[in-house]
């Protein structure tokens, strides 16, 4: 059986059993690892370097609270580091570099086309794409991740949470991913409509960055700003994993954020499926 | 006195070997395998003011790299080389005034502004005076029939089009010597033809000295009385086309007309049957055997008519590519 | 009269304002782009005196007794805005095209014309949009020192020095970032693809948008001196703004050595830019095609 025809993604009903299925995916993945892997100057360099905010940020933070006394909106220096820690490893997940581009690219390229010709799912390629890349690259940064959160341990003045907290921690940081990769592709997959989304994706970018909490914790927000901003989704991919940890969230609220981000992840699911389809058949209407 | 004086030139550079697999490739990140190729070695060649010399060989046989060296653009491993008197990779203005280099495959005009624009960036560049700008500029583009193209950007022309502008920017500040590195790949028939014959006019009118490497037997035919072949970086022959063919083919065609009812049974234990197209039928012996077999067949069989070919240029060219292909993957050396 | 012997050299300028006519003539070309660029570029300066805005709402200054206020401190903000947006400017698109020209092999017509190579790479194209943020940085720059001249106690004061060095150390600046970011685009040759080019350039700058004295305290000493004497990014702003943002005198006893060390600075940055380009140049194999 050709590998194209083993390609069989989306749909179930398929003739396709799990097991090609599978091996496909599979086959998938592990070409997209391996293209990941093969740039190892650029793997070193670009782990290592991201840790070089940290520390301006580390000493501003330090600089600032010298001239006020006591908290900031009930974080303290260390509670602020720990927290900025705690949002590299949220974005981490949640980042996606050079999705939305690429797929704004191959629209523009016309090399999308293929997806029209090959039985392959475009969402769960690009997806399974993602989930390589981001192995590759935890396998390259858990080290300087550990190293640097242990050498910033005593940041963490409350210690590691409890066993509920951590495993709800984790989970957001999963859904964090998830939630990164479909609005990274929502924004790519409007390509099919503006063919030039270079400057649409900066925007978003900058809305992500601000409004995510990676440049500062939300709470620091006028409260209007502040709950305005926290109806959007991109504070999970973030501030929310962060918040978490520091224990800044109670257990019956922590419920209420997770069920919505299940329900924006949902929503933006949908969203997705719905542009892709649409998109793809403007495509193929071009006929070119 | 020539004009391009090479003397042993060699490049070889080291490529990182990817291996397949995912689990080499994971130990690619901490120990990686290198490999030498030898692009160019102990490449001698001298060329005379005027001439038009084309470079023949197959894909990654050097012909490419060593236009490279010639432009200075990357630095010999060993050996020298004399282009105008000027050593290529010491790069001096005066020496870059002087020639131009031409890639098939790459362009250097501005991709999003027309011709034009790129052009006066040139005249800039090379501080052309204006009045000769002006007039090279109009020369070329009637020559080259491109002169209401001037004004489009240059992402919106055919391929040829944009071929044809590349040229005339290599031109601008005529150039003494010219490197074209397959200047009509990708062209269709009519394009090729265009520029092969600018090329011929332009090259007898100023007398300038052209190196070309180039896939196309037509364009070599149609241009180039000298041809060097390069095959895994070394010259393997450089003389005349027609010389080309002599040293390395060691057969010929003997095309015969049958006479009518004549069959053709039996022929193959004389020579190798090639075609039978009755009353036609075309032979292939070997050049020591001509004579002899030629005077066996006649003598057998009714022929009408009788020629004695070469084989055709491309067929001798694929035999050479083939068994330099074949000869390269044995010569490259593994190392680490 | 005799003949004049024939140009050798370009003239450099005039080269460079054919670069800056073809860019503005393709920006042109693509207005809607333009706009967005510089309306996003604009945006993303605007977020970030937001950010401190917030800040200064919390605090009143950055570090105790460093003098930075809030427009103290924006003054050096504004001072970051110019410097960065004037490299982004002329030479940011340059430098990640040159990854890209030694990536694909482009560097080729580059090499061949008769011109300083360095030069033709550096100033190929200039992205006018992000001169946007230079208009900000100047408008913020100048409210800032609006704001300080008018306060009661210790107001500024306009001295004429300053209008000689606050352009000569913000082009001391420029070219420390410039010989920071030509060295990183040459370091493609070797490593291949240099996707990261970019965020190296941001986390390494992100060092010079922040006064110097936040670092003079407890691990951060090794890194001021790494930062102010081996790579020269942390003298990038806060000479200018300094200069610019407080009185010339009394000064603090290290501060007149330190404006002396980034003139010295931005030569050395220079000529190693300039080295570090010429070995990359050897080491270029051109990509065939």
């Amino acid at each position: 059986m050709s590998e194209a025809a083993a390609l069989d993604g989306g749909r179930p009903d398929e003739k396709a059993g799990l097991t090609t299925r599978l091996v496909c995916w599979w086959t998938i993945f592990r070409i997209a690892l391996e293209e990941r892997l093969a740039y190892r100057g650029d793997f070193a360099l670009g782990t290592l370097m991201r840790f070089l905010p940290i520390i301006t940020q580390i000493f501003l933070w330090w600089a600032i609270f010298e001239s006020i006394d006591g908290d900031l909106v009930g974080y303290s220096f260390p509670d602020m580091v720990a927290y900025y820690l705690l949002s590299m490893l949220g974005r981490a997940f949640s980042s996606m570099p050079g999705l939305a581009s690429t797929i704004a690219k191959q629209i523009r390229d016309g090399e999308l086309k293929k997806f029209l010709v090959q039985p392959i799912d475009l969402i769960g390629f690009f997806l399974l794409g993602r989930v390589a890349h981001k192995l590759a690259y935890y396998t390259i940064s858990t080290l300087p991740f550990a190293l640097v959160f242990y050498l910033c341990r005593d940041y963490f003045t409350d210690g590691w949470p409890s066993a509920y907290v951590m495993t709800m921690f984790c989970f957001s940081l999963i859904l964090a991913f998830l939630l990164g990769f479909f609005m990274d592709l929502c924004i790519g997959l409007i390509g099919f409509w503006f063919l030039e989304v270079s400057s649409l994706l900066f925007i978003y970018m900058l809305f992500n960055f601000f409004l995510s909490g990676h440049m500062f914790p939300l709470d620091l927000l006028p409260s209007g700003i502040q709950a305005a901003v926290s109806c959007l989704p991109f504070k999970y991919l973030a501030y929310l994993p962060a918040a978490i940890f520091l224990g800044k969230i109670d257990s019956e609220l922590l419920w209420i954020e997770m069920t919505t981000e299940v329900l924006w992840l949902v929503i933006l699911i949908c969203v997705a499926r719905l542009l892709y389809g649409r998109g793809l058949r403007r495509y193929s209407g071009y006929g070119g | 006195m020539p004009i391009i004086e090479i003397n042993n030139l060699s490049k070889s550079y080291r490529v990182y070997q990817k291996r397949e697999g995912l689990l080499a490739s994971i130990r690619g990140l901490f120990h990686r395998e290198y490999r030498d190729v030898h692009a160019v070695r102990d490449v001698s060649l001298s060329v005379d003011k005027g001439e038009f010399v084309a470079f023949l060989g197959p894909n990654g046989a050097g012909k490419t790299t060593t236009l490279k060296l010639l432009s200075g653009v990357i630095y010999p491993t060993g050996g020298s080389a004399s282009v105008m008197g000027y050593t290529p990779w010491v790069r001096e203005n005066a020496y870059r005034r002087k020639f131009a280099l031409v890639m098939g495959q790459k362009n250097q005009l501005w991709w999003d502004l027309p011709a034009q624009e790129s052009f006066r960036l040139h005249q800039q560049i090379y501080r052309i005076d204006q009045r000769d700008f002006q007039s090279t500029l109009d020369e070329l583009t009637e020559l080259l029939d491109v002169s209401e193209l001037l004004s489009r950007p240059v992402r919106e022309l055919s391929l040829g089009e944009r071929m044809k502008m590349e040229l005339i920017a290599a031109l601008l500040h005529s150039p003494e010597v010219l490197f074209l590195d397959e200047p009509t790949i990708g062209l269709d028939v009519v394009a090729q033809h265009n520029i092969q014959q600018f090329l011929r006019y332009y090259q007898e009118q100023r007398g300038i000295t052209i190196l070309l490497t180039s896939h196309y037997m037509k364009d070599i035919a149609a241009l180039c009385k000298r041809v060097v072949v390069i095959t895994d970086g070394t010259i393997k022959f450089d003389g005349s086309l027609a010389g080309v063919i002599d040293s390395f083919s060691g057969t010929k065609l003997v095309r015969l007309q049958l006479a009518d009812r004549q069959s053709a049974d039996g022929l193959e234990q004389f020579a190798e049957v090639e075609s039978v197209e009755l009353p036609k039928v075309t032979l292939r012996c070997e050049k020591s055997a001509v004579t002899k077999t030629l005077a066996t067949v006649l003598q057998k069989y009714e022929v009408e008519d009788v020629s004695v070919e070469d084989p055709p240029l491309e067929e001798v060219i694929a035999d050479l590519y083939a068994t330099g292909a074949a000869t390269e993957q044995a010569t490259q050396e593994v190392s680490r | 009269m005799p003949i004049p012997p024939e140009p050798q050299h370009p003239s450099y300028a005039k080269v460079f304002l054919t670069f800056a006519r073809n860019s503005l003539v393709r920006d042109m070309m693509f207005r809607a782009n333009f706009l967005i660029e510089a309306v996003s570029s604009l945006s993303w300066a605007v977020m970030n005196v937001g950010f401190y805005w917030i800040i200064f709402e919390h605090a009143n200054s950055i570090g105790a007794q460093t003098g930075w206020e809030k427009y103290e401190f924006f003054v050096f903000m504004g001072t970051t805005w110019i410097i960065n947006s004037i490299v982004q400017a002329f030479f940011m698109p340059n430098s990640e095209e040159f990854s890209e020209l030694i990536r694909t092999g482009g560097l080729d017509f580059a090499m061949l014309k008769p011109i300083d190579t360095q030069f033709l790479i550096s100033l190929r194209k200039v992205a006018w949009s992000s001169l946007a943020n230079l208009v900000l940085g100047i408008v913020i720059v100048a409210i800032s020192l609006a704001q300080l001249a008018s306060r009661a106690e210790d107001p500024w004061q306009f001295q004429p020095a300053m209008l000689v060095l606050y352009p000569l150390y913000i082009a001391c600046g420029v070219a420390i970032l410039y010989s920071l970011m030509i060295c990183l685009a040459a370091t493609s040759v070797w490593l291949g693809r240099n996707q990261t080019l970019y965020d190296f350039w941001f986390y390494i700058t992100n060092f010079s948008r922040y006064p110097m004295e936040i670092y003079a305290r407890g691990w951060g000493l090794p890194l001021l001196v790494v930062f102010t004497f081996v790579i020269p990014v942390l003298v990038v702003v806060n000479v200018p703004a300094r200069l610019l943002a407080e009185p010339l005198s009394p000064r603090a006893s290290w501060e007149w050595p330190l404006a002396g060390f980034t003139l010295l600075a931005t030569l050395g940055c220079l000529c190693f830019s300039r080295w570090v380009f010429r070995t990359a140049l050897l080491s270029y194999r051109s990509a065939s095609s």
